[in-house]
């Protein structure tokens, strides 16, 4: 049972962390009823686990790791679309290779990618690429989400997703490039991007 | 001063690599003082990854204030009483 000192530190941390646990809840689930119930799961097992956190600077990715081990738990089950499973175990030691990941992408994609339009950052909106990042495969969602949104830093995404540092950079990556060509594909459609671009990938200087 | 430049050239990065150390700058993560110094360097010479930098600055500030949820007080309340 744990002392009273420690659960008005608990309560004052709860407190503190109630709207980055939400909103990463809700970026999981997408549904506010099931997000609350998540982050209402998750303080409810921290609290019975609270004296298994030695380290209370550790805080902030001890209860997110716990919160995102019950949406994998309890939560993504629920989920209508398919949990996209990575295809291989080695993943982030054969493919963390920026030129092979851009050759498999399309001419129009690579075009684009080397000459961004300053319009089209100012054109997208924040629920767009919420919507994009929602689309990435699990692997790659935990860490853009953690870190791009919630601004964990690497090693505490690390610790969230129970990988490496290294794991989380080159997730982050590759992630971010998906959700590159996410948000370019519904730029096109949508009209954003007008012109087409050279077809020189870098034009440097 | 010159030398320093001279240094720099010597070191400048191109493209690719700028953009393979590009998430890592923007997330804080470029931890070596030297690298950093070479992004910048090539950041500042290069039209192209300057431009892609500043935009994808922008498009995390927007995720990260779409992604800006607030805990309604029946959630907090709610949490609050699992102390009890």
């Amino acid at each position: 049972m744990a002392d009273e000192e420690t659960k008005s530190w608990f309560s004052e941390r709860i407190d503190e962390y109630a709207d980055p646990l939400y909103g990463y809840s809700f970026q999981l689930t997408r549904n506010r009823t099931d997000a609350e119930d998540l982050v209402a799961d998750a303080v409810s097992k921290a609290w019975s686990g609270v004296e298994s956190l030695k380290d209370r600077r550790k805080f902030r990715s001890w209860i997110f790791r716990i919160l995102h081990n019950c949406y994998v738990s309890n939560y993504r089950k629920k989920s209508v679309r398919p949990v996209e499973v990575s295809q291989n175990v080695a993943f982030d030691e054969i493919t963390d290779d920026l030129t092979n990941f851009l050759t498999e992408q399309s001419d129009e994609f690579l075009a684009w990618w080397g000459t961004p339009e300053r319009e089209f950052a100012n054109k997208v909106l924040g629920e767009d690429i919420l919507e994009a990042i929602e689309g990435l495969p699990d692997e790659f969602k935990g860490a853009v989400v953690l870190v791009t949104v919630e601004g964990l830093s690497y090693n505490e995404a690390a610790e969230v997703l129970e990988i490496s540092s290294g794991t989380v950079h080159s997730r982050m990556k590759r992630g971010r490039m998906l959700l590159q060509k996410a948000l370019w594909i519904h730029a096109t459609e949508a009209g954003l991007i007008t012109e087409t671009p050279p077809k020189e990938m870098h034009n440097e200087q | 001063m010159s030398n320093k430049d001279d240094k720099t050239e010597a070191e400048e990065i191109d493209c690719i690599e700028a953009i393979n150390g590009l998430y890592q700058y923007l997330d804080g993560e470029m931890d070596d003082a030297e690298t950093k110094q070479r992004f910048e360097h090539h950041l500042a010479h290069c039209k192209t990854c300057y431009t892609r930098t500043e935009m994808e600055k922008l498009l995390t500030q927007r995720a990260r204030d779409a992604g800006n949820k607030k805990a309604s007080q029946a959630l907090r309340e709610r949490l609050q009483r699992v102390l009890d």
